[in-house]
């Protein structure tokens, strides 16, 4: 090989080495960039009026007369909306207005019986209004706009008829005179197609039974049962979404034979072309932010709240809880432990079997599957140790942080045992020489030196325990539950909580940005005692190096 | 000269009221106290032991009854893995290659860059860059796996399904890659300590020769170090085959050998997601039961990692040896 290729080659296996860095940095930010940002939406975003009332009335945060203010200022934005589709349904719910009609012929017989007009007079008025229900229910039935013009003019002439005057028998003429003005705006044939949309317009706009709509439900109306229905679009980005579903239809057209379908849309609006519907579309998009009010907004009680509707509103405060409880806990185990080993380790250095069988022990115990440590802490702390001492065999805080200590336990030794052998030699020969004991100097002088290297390794130990889920998924975490009152309860977690929200909430899936904000949550917990700890580091290092 | 020296003495009798020497009390006292409390730090430090010991004896005594009743063979080579049927039928061949199969996968995507970041940390760069690269292996080691399966589900399969055109994105591709980047920390950090472990007469040896850097790492460090990196590859594949929540999350859960087996978007199904996915349903009960059963997969489990991890001791302690020779 000549000089030049061997030089060449160098060159590129330098650059594919730094090559290999860089990947690295770019999975870890593709890895938490996405996530991240997504997470971020949790606690930052454009909180509507909605959000505030749902605040107000699931947490008692924020009711106040300037709220109730904002909410006028809305609602007064919103009449417009539900007039226009009230208006619009006059012509195409042909049921409900057939009822109505019958309605009105049932409440007129009435009105004259009390009234107690004469036998005859009573059944002549009986006779023409029931005509009148027949021909109305006749020309709504109807799809010819001529047929519907004569049915509802020869219906139209009884209206100065001094007999309905005054009577409830002038809603026919009502009734006649807005399915009138409907009827010649609308393409009569495509009523059916009306009527399925403004279905999904009212869904889109008010909510269904299984997802909230824009506005929230109807004032007035019958709310539904679940909590997260009763709000409209609580956040600003949300609405936007609502928005674009609201001006495109979407639908799925199968693009060529046996290929996968594909996503079309096509503005909502041309459907209801020339309908008294048309105006409501450039309405609401022209008027959205007047209608929710958009505003920034902090919402940083997330940490603090429980979640309602299962994570649809709400925060990862008993998640967060649970998982602090389960992660001290864990500690005041593994601590004490760890560090005395590691002193021993340390102190003891006699190269003996009991010491070979102590370091095999603790490396094998560092490889053991996190998913063995659950096993086993079923096995042993909850279905054998529980029973003998008295305890319910039941997944529990106790179970689950008691296992999370075994699983901690290399990590906690191996870190204390570092953090004792960087103690410089003088220190202990110093005590030594002015008669101290071996444990007297270990106590006063070895361990005071470490303590911030054990307090390092704790840190460790503290996100390694806070970040494990597999262990604690038969020993004491659950996916949804009360608050634990006791350690002998199982609690919700955020590793716990992560895998859930990810995976088996129907619910949650509806808003990302909560499914996001609990795994960001615990990233973040992490992350920050993982800052802490390098920080610690360092700095013991260099003040153990400086001297 | 003698009552000088009296005089000298007393202020500093005075002020220590405890006199130097100890009675023969004290001092044996001291004595007992100190192997005492030898025999009682010791005693703490054998819970490690103990613990080790009691992982084996109760996962595999729970998996006693299943071990007795069931047919080994049919358990160790069976694809049929219905534990919930009727007539339950426990062949977790499926599960065993599952899980070596993605493993395998993620340490082919993760042993390269691994090994070149480990050369790149230890041979290349100057201390300061060093400093500033190892803090991303720390973060990407410390992401806890819970928040790497809702990558793998959330980000990554659809991503995958989208431009890949695979009919799932939960799959054994999807688990590999995150595997790998799991693994990469444990590669990176042993792989370096290795190499950087060895002497600087090698390599100066290697440069006067008038080698390149190329040839110095591929011909004279890497050799070197050999047992240290098998050892880190070692722990790199402990770290992949007994990860459970991403493969969990990531590889479709489908108890099928992948086919042909280089089919990388095929759904697999790993020991350790069979036994998170299905113990919260498997009743307690005696004999051969699915929940036996499940331990009897976490014996096999165990074993695989004990296997590996005195594999991995056996070339770290070549590696130490290697190290303080040259």
């Amino acid at each position: 090989m000549n000089l030049r290729t061997r030089g060449a080659l160098d060159r590129v296996f330098t650059v594919l080495a730094g090559l290999s860095v860089v990947l690295l940095t770019l999975v870890l930010i593709g890895v938490l960039g996405p996530m991240v940002y997504r997470g971020s939406g949790a606690v930052l975003f454009g909180g509507t009026v909605e959000f505030r009332k749902m605040q107000r009335d699931l947490f008692k945060r924020g009711g106040s007369e300037a709220l109730d203010a904002e909410i006028a200022q809305t609602e007064e934005a919103r009449r417009e909306v539900y007039s226009l589709i009230d208006t619009f349904r006059k012509g195409i719910d042909i049921e409900a207005i057939s009822d109505a009609a019958r309605r009105i012929n049932r409440d007129f017989g009435e009105e004259l019986r009390f009234k107690g007009v004469a036998t005859e007079r009573y059944t002549e008025l009986r006779q023409r209004s029931r005509d009148i229900r027949d021909q109305l229910e006749a020309a709504f039935a109807s799809q010819d706009i001529n047929e519907i013009r004569t049915d509802l003019e020869s219906v139209l002439q009884s209206a100065d008829d001094p007999a309905f005057k005054g009577t409830g028998a002038e809603g026919y003429f009502k009734l006649a005179k807005d399915f009138l003005n409907a009827a010649e705006q609308v393409d009569l044939s495509k009523h059916h197609e009306y009527k399925a949309s403004l279905q999904e317009v009212e869904g889109i706009l008010f909510g269904s039974t299984e997802r909230p709509g824009l506005l929230g439900p109807r004032p007035g109306g019958p709310l539904p049962p679940l909590a997260m229905l009763h709000y409209g679009a609580t956040r600003w980005d949300q609405a936007r979404q609502l928005l674009h579903q609201f001006k495109y239809r979407q639908f799925w057209v199968e693009a060529e034979p046996n290929a996968p379908l594909v996503r079309r849309e096509e503005p909502r609006a041309a459907l209801f072309a020339g309908t008294s519907l048309e105006p409501l579309f450039g309405y609401i998009q022209a008027n959205a932010e007047k209608m929710l009010h958009p505003r920034f907004t902090v919402y940083w009680q997330y940490f603090l709240d429980d979640n309602v509707d299962s994570h649809y509103f709400g925060g990862v405060g008993p998640e967060i809880i649970g998982t602090l409880l389960i992660t001290v806990l864990g500690m005041a185990f593994v601590v004490p432990l760890g560090v005395i080993a590691a002193a021993y380790l340390v102190e003891c250095t006699a190269d003996n079997w009991v010491m070979r069988i102590i370091r095999m022990s603790i490396n094998t115990l560092a490889g053991v599957p996190s998913i063995v440590f659950g096993l086993f802490g079923l096995a042993f702390f909850i279905l054998f140790l529980f029973p003998r001492l008295g305890f319910e065999p039941k997944p529990c805080i106790l179970g689950a942080s008691m296992t999370l200590a075994v699983l901690t336990l290399p990590v906690m030794i191996r870190a204390s045992e570092e953090a004792i052998r960087m103690v410089p030699q003088s220190f202990k020969e110093g005590s030594l020489a002015l008669g101290a004991s071996k444990f007297r100097t270990f106590v006063t002088v070895t361990f005071p030196a470490a303590l911030p290297g054990i307090l390092t390794g704790m840190i460790l130990s503290l996100s390694r325990i806070a970040g494990e889920t597999a262990p604690i998924l038969f020993t004491g975490a659950v996916w949804i539950g009360p608050m634990a009152k006791s350690v002998f309860e199982p609690t919700r977690t955020l590793s716990r909580g992560s895998y859930g929200i990810a995976v088996e909430d129907r619910l949650a899936m509806m808003v990302p940005h909560n499914q996001y904000g609990m795994v960001v949550t615990l990233i973040l917990l992490i992350l920050v005692l993982n800052a802490m700890a390098i920080v610690l580091r360092s700095r013991v290092f260099k003040k153990l190096k400086g001297q | 000269m003698d009552r000088d020296v009296t005089v000298a003495l007393e202020p500093a009798a005075e002020a220590s009221p405890r006199p130097l020497a100890l009675t023969p009390g004290e001092d044996l006292l001291g004595f007992v106290g100190a192997y005492l409390g030898r025999a009682l730090l010791l005693v703490v430090t054998c819970t490690s032991v103990l613990v080790v010991f009691l992982i084996l004896v109760f996962v595999v005594l729970r998996s006693v009854p299943f071990l007795g009743g069931y047919d080994l063979t049919k358990f160790l080579a069976s694809q049929d893995w219905r534990p919930t049927a009727d007539d339950p039928s426990f062949g977790a061949l499926t599960l065993i290659v599952g899980s070596i199969y993605v493993s395998v996968a993620a340490l082919v995507f993760a042993v390269p860059v691994g090994i070149l970041a480990a050369v790149f940390l230890s041979e290349i760069v100057s201390w300061k860059v060093r400093n500033v690269v190892k803090p991303v292996v720390e973060i990407l080691a410390a992401i806890p796996s819970v928040a790497y399966g809702f990558f793998a589900i959330l980000v990554l399969a659809p991503w995958l399904q989208e431009h890949f055109g695979f009919t799932t994105g939960t799959n054994a591709l999807n688990a590999a890659l995150i595997l790998a980047v799991m693994a990469l920390p444990t590669i990176i950090s042993v792989g370096e300590d290795s190499i950087s472990a060895l002497g600087r007469e090698l390599r100066e040896a290697s440069y006067s020769l008038g080698a390149t850097r190329l040839e110095t790492v591929v011909k004279v460090v890497i050799p070197a170090a050999h047992s240290g990196l098998i050892a880190a590859v070692v722990l790199g594949m402990m770290r992949a085959i007994g990860e459970t929540m991403v493969v969990w999350m990531a590889s479709g859960n489908a108890t099928q050998i992948p086919h042909p087996w280089w089919d990388l978007s095929q759904s697999i199904r790993t020991m350790t997601a069979t036994i998170a996915g299905e113990m919260g349903e498997a009743p307690d009960i005696g004999g051969v039961s699915h929940r036996s059963a499940l331990f009897a997969v976490g014996v096999i489990l165990l074993l695989m990692t004990v296997v590996l991890n005195v594999i991995s001791e056996y070339f770290l302690s070549r590696a130490k040896k290697a190290a303080g020779k040259t």
